[in-house]
């Protein structure tokens, strides 16, 4: 199997005013929103590449992850002509085999998103982003267009945009599913409120693309008093996807988030990934479970802000490298002043499966306030000989003896995702386990 | 039928060396169907590493013969040796955490027998072994040695051993830390699972679990050498007196008119 090259782009792809505005029109947009997206192209044309001194971006080339100006230009045209657009296509094909098997709701931006009876009835209302001014006052809430250069190129020039609201107090016993395949140049925006006191498991699945498939989302969760939000992203990109994902959750007084991540996919995957804890008795818990092989190289970021005291956040992310694939955690816990009485917890720890392989973590802590419990953890270390040897004399050959240590490795986030997406998470683990052994 | 002349266990000028350091420097052993042996010598002796080098341990170079049913084994990976009948239980067993207990022990049954045991028949077998050894079901759920007590995991060693039925099952230092209620359970999960198609070599350097399991013959491991092999007397008198008596010397002369009991010892165990 051909192993794809990173394929940078020389400079920051250029958006031009006119793109942005026929963009907005023929995606039948509300005035608002290209006010807003003009504003995020100014960000964005003042933004210059992220410094590479920096941690967050020291072992990732932001070139990599931008689409070049040709295919930008070439997609987004194509989004506002309204033709050849080969989302929808891969989305109803994707659409189409989610369909068959399972009877979860779900939904895709490009492809006329639905909804199943059981959401409808419980008052669950999606729509293409911003057609009504009704968004104005929820975008940007948690990840604003001056977020950075992959926040502003999204906030100008999304081409899949949807809001999903979820009515105060509804319990759903379904997950949405939002599924994004990859096209050639892919901006889908995700726009999701869930209401007080409301209770909800959202999956956000990144997939499809092929070679040279460039994506820039980003995913707001507005997390109202008192609501639960399960989010699980699973990032199954083809192989030679380039991609960089923004989720934030803004959690208000006494809502509770927990976000489960499984990445397996694509040629460069950025993710970052964090908890606004905006209200006191607010709670966020991210957790990530990462395999990679061949030459992949993942980036994971993720942040607690702690703007409120009374705050509770933890971190486990588990990330298990094989062949020659390549793994950066850096993980900010930023506790304000005027936060006290705050608690955060951030683990990061990697297994190298072989002497390629390569990990490094990096916890970044900015504590401004002193009543505060807060510890981190990093390990980076290859697999243990000795536990080789003692699965080995019980009959398990090295394949088998890797696999089972890997899931155990993983099992503190694997156990802890919504039982909905439990089997779906663990067929990805299998298939890539088995894969990673096959090629040890 | 099995050839009563051959030894189940034979390793033949068996050397051990890690990072050039010689630590084994010629062992031969013989051990029949039916029998059990006790392998005795103090701290630092290199019985464990005598033992992991018998069991595969990649890490050591190993030079000599090992053979089991007269099969040369010394080539293969632990997992093979494993598959074919061979046990280490482990002084320090290993912990792996996130893999519980039973998925643990299916998978090594499975691996053992060549074929996925159905999970009702395995959970039939593990609630047994749990029952003879006085293991709560708990430890089903539980991950492998992780936060175990040092009575735990030798529980759990033998446990394994119930279950996977080895024609030849070495144990190093399984009686070591444990209180005497613990060793009578370990001691009658040995006895247990021992039987005249299988083999035990007990590696200790206590005298203790001896009252318990009965070994047909005795050897005194010195310096990564037996330096002399008799019947069960020899471990009594080494609780009376201690290692310091066997220096070299006499090691020598008393192997060779201890030849004659081993020799009886053996003779009985084919007889
Ligand atoms: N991995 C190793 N590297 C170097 N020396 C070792 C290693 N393992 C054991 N040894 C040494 O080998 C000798 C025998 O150890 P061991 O086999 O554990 O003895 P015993 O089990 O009889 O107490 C000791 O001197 C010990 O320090
Ligand atoms: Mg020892």
């Amino acid at each position: 199997m051909a192993e794809s090259a990173v394929l940078s782009v020389a400079s920051k792809p250029t958006v031009s005013t006119e793109m942005v505005t026929a963009l907005s029109r023929t995606l039948g947009e509300h005035p608002g929103a290209l006010a807003w997206r003009l504003r995020a192209l100014a960000r964005y044309d003042a933004l210059t590449l992220p410094n590479r001194t920096e941690q967050r971006w020291r072992y990732t080339d932001p070139l990599a992850l931008l689409p070049s100006a040709e295919a930008l230009l070439r997609k987004l045209t194509s989004a506002a002509s309204g033709s050849g657009n080969e989302t929808a296509q891969q989305a109803a094909a994707e659409w189409k085999r989610l369909r068959d098997d399972e009877p979860a709701v779900l939904l895709m931006p490009g492809d006329g998103p639905r909804l199943n009876a059981a959401a409808e009835a419980a008052g669950v209302a999606i729509a293409p982003l911003w057609q009504t001014d009704a968004d104005e006052e929820l975008i940007g809430r948690a990840v604003p267009a001056a977020a950075g250069l992959f926040a502003a190129l999204n906030g100008a020039a999304w081409n899949a945009g949807m809001t999903v609201r979820i009515p105060a107090g509804v319990e759903l016993d379904q997950p949405l599913r939002i599924v994004l395949p990859a096209a050639a140049v892919s901006l889908p925006r995700l726009l999701i409120e869930v209401g007080p006191q409301a209770i909800a498991t959202v999956i956000e699945e990144h997939c499809g693309g092929a070679a040279e498939s460039r994506v820039v989302s980003v995913t707001e969760l507005l997390i109202r008093p008192g609501a639960r939000l399960h989010h699980v992203l699973v990032q199954r990109w083809q192989d030679g996807v380039h991609g960089h994902m923004t989720v934030r959750g803004r959690i208000e007084r006494d809502a509770h988030f927990s976000s489960a991540t499984a990445a397996f996919g694509g040629r460069v995957s950025k993710l970052d990934l964090g908890g606004i804890l905006a209200g006191a008795g607010a709670h966020s818990e991210l957790r990530g479970v990462v395999l990679g092989d061949r030459r992949q190289h993942f980036d994971h970021h993720t942040l607690h802000h702690h703007l409120s005291g009374n705050t509770r956040s933890d971190i486990d992310f588990k990330v298990a490298m094989a062949g020659r694939s390549r793994s950066t955690y850096t993980g900010l816990i930023r506790i304000e002043p005027d936060a006290p009485q705050s608690e955060a917890y951030q683990e990061n720890r990697n297994l190298l499966l072989s002497a390629g392989s390569r990990a490094d973590s990096i916890p970044e802590l900015e504590i401004l306030t002193d009543e505060v419990s807060c510890s981190h953890g990093a390990t980076v270390a290859p697999i243990d000989p000795e536990q080789l040897f003692y699965l080995g004399s019980r009959g398990l050959g090295t394949d088998e003896a890797i696999q089972l240590i890997v899931r155990g490795f993983i099992a503190s986030v694997m156990d802890r995702l919504p039982e909905t997406v439990q089997t779906t998470v663990a067929e990805l683990v299998s298939a890539r386990l088995v894969r990673v052994t096959g090629g040890i | 039928m099995t050839d009563q002349r051959r030894p189940l266990f034979a390793c033949r000028n068996l050397r051990v060396a890690i990072e050039d350091k010689q630590i084994v420097k010629g062992a031969d052993l013989e051990i029949y169907a039916g029998q059990k042996h006790a392998l005795m010598g103090p701290n630092g002796s290199g019985k464990s590493t005598l033992a992991a080098a018998l069991m595969g341990h990649p890490a050591y170079q190993v030079e000599g013969e090992i053979l089991l049913e007269g099969k040369p084994i010394q080539e293969l990976p632990a997992h093979e040796r494993a598959r074919l009948g061979m046990f280490l239980g482990f002084q320090y067993p290993v912990a792996v955490p996130g893999v519980s207990v039973a998925n643990f022990l299916r998978a090594a049954v499975s691996a053992r027998r060549g074929e996925a045991v159905p999970i009702k028949e395995f959970r039939r077998e593990l609630f047994a072994g749990f029952e003879a050894l006085r293991i709560d079901r708990s430890f089903a759920g539980r991950y492998l040695n992780d936060g175990f007590s040092g009575g735990e995991k030798k529980r759990l060693e033998i446990l394994q051993m119930l279950l996977l039925k080895p024609s030849f099952a070495l144990l190093d230092e399984t009686d070591s830390g444990l209180d005497i209620d613990a060793l009578k359970v370990v001691s009658e999960g040995v006895n247990l699972a021992a039987g005249p198609h299988n083999a035990t070599l007990l590696v200790t350097h206590y005298q203790r679990i001896l009252d318990y399991v009965k070994p047909d013959v005795v050897h005194v491991f010195m310096d990564g050498r037996i330096v002399r092999s008799g019947g069960p007397e020899l471990a009594v008198e080494l609780e009376a007196r201690g290692y310091d008596w066997l220096d070299e010397a006499t090691a020598i002369e008393a192997n060779e008119t201890d030849t004659a009991a081993v020799a009886a010892a053996d003779t009985a165990a084919k007889g």
